[in-house]
């Protein structure tokens, strides 16, 4: 980095974004006209100056996160800081607007609190920070892992953490780092959507939603555990478009969300019912005859049983009873979803968070394949899709260094994000565990234990399970490395951290996993500090491997992200978008020339080719075949604990930085009036919530929209605030998820815990 | 009538996402505790759900503009072309006398300027044929700028609940207000 | 809570103590009869009360040495009257204390005494916009014209002739009695009001300053006044104090209509 770039770097740094600064250096460059900042200047403007818009360079960026909406940006920098962003007015999905996370992008690179340089922490959790260069910071790994490697003869005491922190595609160089050092243990598996995945796995053979822009075309909209008010807003104008062309929103959910606020008819559903539920409307709607017969007798296998079970088994009145919906209720929006054409379910993920959230989701998707709806514009269980994932993963995709040993055999590492397989034969394999157990599988692994974890795209303390147990877990760990942006509890509770880079100051790619548009992110800044992208890092460390012991890392050394990022592109990626190459997304987003419906050929990737009510796959990992109802977990303590995402965040980012706490300070716990007069806690009391597993003190919020029987805190990570709803849920694992992520999910609302004031 | 601009609040579209607030301190950045546009949540006492229902706030360009008559330094004036009321800072002495005295609290001090500011409606870029950063970026549509000269629509109001009422002043915002779902609940508590 | 605004506790009741100072000084010299009294003395304490008040003023302002520019709105805001009438009652004072001898010149006193009057009421319509709706009225002109009496009688006591004292001090005592009424009803008025209004009654009443204000500022003082039937020396500090506690009140617990928005007005 040049020292006039560190110099700018420093002042930006010092005083981030001090409309003096910029006016100072504007107005010597003659230029203060054109700053919008430069607004509250005096009145009198010559008739020439441009008053908005002029001397600013624009660059294109992709929100990477883990996000239903993956914006396209728009980047507006001058003197090489970036003033603001806007979103991309060419995708029709962003339409010109980012939300109240994105729009803090604007502070993010430059905000004091950033991480700056590595850095070695003399004592976890103490605070004790020394700033290291690169080289000693690399220095330091490289050591341990050759000792691990001398001590274990392999390197499976390397254990990676990392998910969904950032998706822009060239970061999966991080498990080509680790392929490029040995085989390691990985933490596979997601604690996400694993359950419904394999739900529409076993279904249809792929989870594939419509393009969700097609959903002005649907007449009947059933938002079922999704809440995209808060988090996918720019899927909320589609519903309203329905809604103004006569459709009817419905939301079923626990909570009386943002979402469902704006429905047309909101169902206060029993947490973990749903599968009830859905399975009363298939009995209904069987019973009345307003199923598809000629759709399902042509594209469907084991419809029959399927009736079987639900007239054998499932009444209407069962179902209410179950879900706490009225019969009544149950049968009027089962005629309505039965009879609108087309109708869809948006099945969100915090519905399948549960020990029955496999089985629920089929069951769902049930009601939509029974009823015609699957291969229909408009229609559609909506989940999620990867279609528009098809790189090369070329980051990721690395060679072992001569010699190395593992696992003996041959595992196979699946995930919700693996697109690559090799079927080639290998001696060994990489140690597979997993990545919602994590501090279990750190306390439990063994011969050899994990010596060194790799913390990247993760925040294992506020995003797994279980805080208590991962502090014990963390006491066994003889060297962490957490690869991040901000001091956050990981962070904290690590060894060494390196910074990275944020979306703006690195070359990379992005699609998303619901709608059909494709971004190039282009570096708009130079790195702050002395930050690195994730393959830079890899990179580094690849060289100070091989100075010490040549060929133990087989990471090229030198890498250009710009580079990289090209590397990812192939002919199909450009069929399927209709370009002629990448530097076409510079002029904008560009969406896949698929069509709308998913499933539009009817050709189903199962086994039978067909819909699969009857999924003998299902049965073979230990799942009913049919759609049946599974019960759910069992309280183990006095009310249902949910913690589901806030508005204001991306789980761990965000929330922390100095704009988003304007806007939201502080956390609290919501509790209905009536659990709150059980418990004689009035509005903004100090409470304790507490399980077996922990506890959280927390000021406590009055509200009618979260049930009377159910606690709810929102998970986030405040800035210097030890606020962690880990430390009360435990890490049970949900039905599904094994069979195409490789691990089961994680029941995250299936928690129970008690509060009283303190 | 005038062209006056003027923001038209959808509070039954709007899903209080913030991301108007955030959009316009990614404008303008202002440092800490000066706020531009608030999302105010509409209380349970008038709609029964808490942080359910909201009001994007920002200037209201009032007709009648209480920070403009008070101002001993002449440091507001309403543009004859489309009425926004736009604030001098170079004029700003920094008395706190405007931000005392709007209603709607919409002027803030700077407190590294130590002067006063507010909205400017994005004047800059309504000139250069761009709508205000909040506008655009809404996600929903929620939040539109109109015309009062041409702005009909029925169903619209100038003070809903839990917006005060200053006639005098005539603030230049229109809202809609939000409507409640049908809400079955369980019959199991 | 609203801001506490100290400088503005300070510039109001040291100006209003000064021109209450001049009011009276004048009424003495002119509807009183008897000797002047140390004349001097209460106009040089009157120009280094309005000075200090002026001087307290800048700390309000984020820019100060512009302060001037504040004359520059006098068609329309009532800001730029009080600047103007803050200045011209200072010149007057200060020209009236350079020109005392045993007596102030006709013009001069009453035109600092008219001046200051109505500067007075330039602060009672500076202070009262319509965002503070329990004083968005004559409260604030009518709390104002209190303290300049409070103080202007109860100081002016320190340099009255004896022959003058009574009359001193049954204005005193008057204004006090009508003090204690408006202090004490008002907030209980405001219960009555819209929602930031009745929100305004109930932070006066339940603020221990408030009360502190009642008691030394204006019950403390009646009790002396009427148990010595005169002005002890120490009472006007005693009332000063209460005037600046008062005024605390005054800025603190007065609540802003935009603390209110989303809620019932």
């Amino acid at each position: 980095m040049t020292e006039s770039n560190n110099t700018l770097g420093t002042q930006v740094g010092k005083c981030p974004l001090s409309r003096r600064k910029f006016l100072k250096c504007l107005l010597a460059a003659g230029a203060v006209a054109t700053m919008p900042c430069g607004l509250l200047r005096p009145m009198s403007s010559r008739a020439e100056e441009i008053v908005y818009e002029g001397g600013y360079e624009f660059f294109r960026n992709a929100c990477p996160r883990n996000c239903y909406d993956t914006c396209s940006i728009k980047t507006s920098v001058k003197d090489g800081v970036i003033q603001f962003i806007e979103g991309a007015t060419e995708s029709t999905f962003t339409r010109g607007g980012l939300c109240v996370k994105g729009y803090g992008y604007t502070r993010r690179p430059y905000s004091p609190d950033r991480i700056k340089y590595p850095m070695v922490q003399e004592g976890r959790g103490t605070g004790n920070w020394k700033r290291v260069s690169w080289d000693e910071a690399m220095e330091r790994i490289s050591k341990k892992l050759l000792e691990i490697h001398d001590k274990d003869g392999t390197l499976l005491g390397l254990a990676l953490s990392k998910y969904s922190g950032n998706f822009g595609i060239t970061n999966y160089g991080v498990e080509g780092m680790m392929t490029s050092l040995g085989y390691t243990t990985r933490l596979t598996g997601t604690p996400c959507w694993p359950a419904g995945i394999d739900a529409q796995n076993f279904d249809m053979g792929d989870m594939w939603c419509n393009d969700p822009e097609d959903m002005v075309d649907a007449r009947y909209i059933i938002a079922w555990g999704a809440n995209p008010a808060w988090n996918s807003v720019h899927s909320v104008k589609y519903l309203y478009a329905a809604r103004d062309r006569g459709a009817k929103i419905v939301v079923i959910d626990p909570i009386l969300t943002q979402m469902a606020a704006k429905a047309d008819e909101y169902w206060q559903v029993k947490t973990s019912a749903d599968g009830a539920l859905a399975l009363g409307m298939a009995r209904y709607i069987l019973d009345n005859d307003l199923y598809d017969k000629d759709w399902v007798a042509a594209n469907s296998i084991g419809f029959n049983a399927f009736a079987e079970y639900l007239k054998n088994n499932v009444t209407v009145a069962w179902a209410a009873k179950e879900s706490g919906i009225p019969a009544e209720s149950i049968v009027k929006v089962a005629q309505e979803f039965a009879t609108a054409k087309p109708a869809t379910i948006w099945i969100g993920y915090g519905l399948q968070r549960h020990v029955n959230g496999g089985a629920t989701v089929r069951a769902i998707d049930a009601l939509v394949a029974m009823t015609g709806n699957v291969g229909k514009t408009g229609g559609g269980a909506r989940y999620g899709h990867l279609q528009t994932w098809g790189f090369n993963y070329h980051a990721l995709l690395q060679k072992q260094p001569e010699g190395a040993k593992g696992v003996p055999g041959k595992a196979e590492v699946k995930g919700d994000f693996t697109f690559t397989s090799d079927d080639a034969a290998v001696d060994y394999s990489d140690r597979i565990l997993n990545i919602n157990k994590t501090a279990q599988v750190i306390l439990d692994a063994d011969d050899p234990p994990i010596r060194l974890l790799w913390v990247s795209c993760k925040n294992p303390f506020s995003q797994d399970f279980d805080r208590n147990k991962m502090l014990k877990a963390f006491e066994k760990l003889e060297m962490v490395v957490t690869v991040d942006q901000f001091f956050n509890q990981t962070v904290e509770m690590s060894d060494i951290v390196l910074p990275v880079t944020t979306l703006f100051e690195e070359w990379t790619i992005n699609a998303s996993y619901w709608h059909y548009w494709l971004s190039i992110n282009e570096q708009a800044i130079e790195p702050m500090y002395e930050a690195k992208s994730n393959i830079e890092i890899a990179a580094a460390l690849s060289k100070k491997m091989n100075e010490l012991r040549p060929g133990s890392c087989t990471f090229p050394t030198e890498i250009d992200t710009k580079e990289w990022m090209i590397k990812e592109f192939n002919q199909g990626v450009y069929d399927l978008f209709g370009i002629k190459s990448w530097e076409d997304l510079r002029n904008g987003p560009v969406k896949a020339k698929m069509h709308p419906a998913s499933w539009v050929d009817l050709k189903f990737k199962t086994p039978s080719g067909k819909y699969e009510f009857k999924s003998e796959l299902a049965e073979k990992w230990g799942h009913k075949a049919l759609p049946e109802f599974k019960a759910p977990r069992e309280k183990y303590d006095k009310y249902r604990l949910l913690t589901p995402h806030s508005k204001f965040g991306i789980h761990s980012q965000f929330i922390n930085l100095d704009w988003s706490e304007e806007f939201n300070p502080k956390p609290f716990v919501y509790l209905h009036p009536k659990l709150a007069a059980e418990k004689s806690i009035d509005d903004g009391d100090t409470v304790r919530v507490s399980n077996t597993y922990g506890e959280v003190i927390i000021t406590a919020k009055l509200s009618t929209v979260v049930p009377p029987d159910a606690i709810v805190m929102y998970e986030a990570w405040f800035k210097n605030n030890p606020y962690n709803v880990q430390n009360v849920v435990d890490d049970t694992s949900s039905d599904m998820g094994a069979f195409k992520t490789g691990q089961p999910g994680v029941a995250i609302h299936d928690q129970f815990a008690d509060v009283a004031k303190v | 009538m005038k062209k006056q601009y003027a923001f038209y609040i959808d509070a039954e579209r709007c899903i209080g996402c913030f991301t108007c607030a955030m959009a316009c301190k990614n404008q303008y950045h202002q440092p800490e505790t000066v706020i531009w546009r608030q999302v105010y949540p509409i209380k349970a006492e008038i709609y029964p759900h808490r942080e359910r229902a909201f009001y994007s706030l920002a200037c209201n360009h009032c007709e009648n503009p209480t920070c403009l008559n008070v101002c001993p330094v002449v440091a507001y004036s309403k543009r004859e072309a489309d009425g926004i009321v736009i604030h001098d800072q170079e004029k700003c002495i920094g008395c706190g006398n405007c931000i005392r005295s709007c209603p709607y609290g919409v002027p803030r001090y700077n407190p590294v300027l130590k002067k006063a500011e507010k909205c400017s409606f994005c004047w800059q870029r309504i000139d250069a044929g761009l709508k205000p950063q909040c506008v655009q970026s809404c996600p929903v549509e929620a939040l539109q700028i109109v015309d009062l000269a041409t702005f009909d629509k029925p169903d619209a109001v100038q003070y809903p609940p839990g917006f005060p009422k200053y006639p005098k002043l005539n603030p230049s915002v229109r809202f809609l207000v939000p409507r409640l779902p049908k809400i079955i609940g369980r019959e199991d508590i | 809570m609203s801001n506490l605004e100290l400088p503005l506790v300070f510039f109001t009741v040291l100006s209003q103590t000064a021109i209450g100072l001049v009011i009276i000084s004048t009424l003495r010299q002119w509807a009183v009869d008897g000797p002047t009294g140390n004349i001097r003395g209460e106009w040089v304490t009157a120009s280094g009360l309005i000075i200090a008040g002026m001087v307290a003023s800048f700390f309000h302002l984020g820019h100060p040495l512009e302060g001037y520019t504040a004359l520059k709105h006098l068609d329309k805001a009532w800001l730029s009257r009080e600047v103007l009438g803050v200045s011209i009652f200072l010149g007057l004072t200060v020209l009236g204390m350079f020109m005392a001898r045993d007596k102030i010149s006709g013009p001069v006193a009453f035109g600092a005494a008219i001046v200051g009057l109505a500067t007075i009421l330039f602060m009672g319509m500076t202070y009262s916009p319509p965002s503070y709706p329990a004083i968005n009225n004559v409260l604030p002109l009518v709390f104002f014209l209190m303290t300049a009496l409070l103080l202007g009688t109860s100081f002016g006591s320190w340099f009255a002739s004896p022959e003058k004292r009574i009359w001193l001090t049954r204005v005193l005592a008057v204004t006090l009695i009508v003090g204690l009424v408006v202090y004490l009803i008002v907030p209980c008025v405001w219960l009555s009001g819209g929602t930031v209004m009745a929100q305004t009654g109930w932070a006066w009443i339940g603020s221990p300053l408030y009360w502190a204000r009642i008691i030394i500022g204006l019950v403390l003082p009646l009790a002396a006044v009427w148990m010595t039937r005169d002005v002890p020396a120490w009472l006007p500090t005693i009332i000063l104090i209460g005037e600046i506690m008062g005024r605390m009140v005054f800025f603190k617990d007065t609540l802003h209509a935009a603390g209110n928005l989303g809620g019932l007005y």
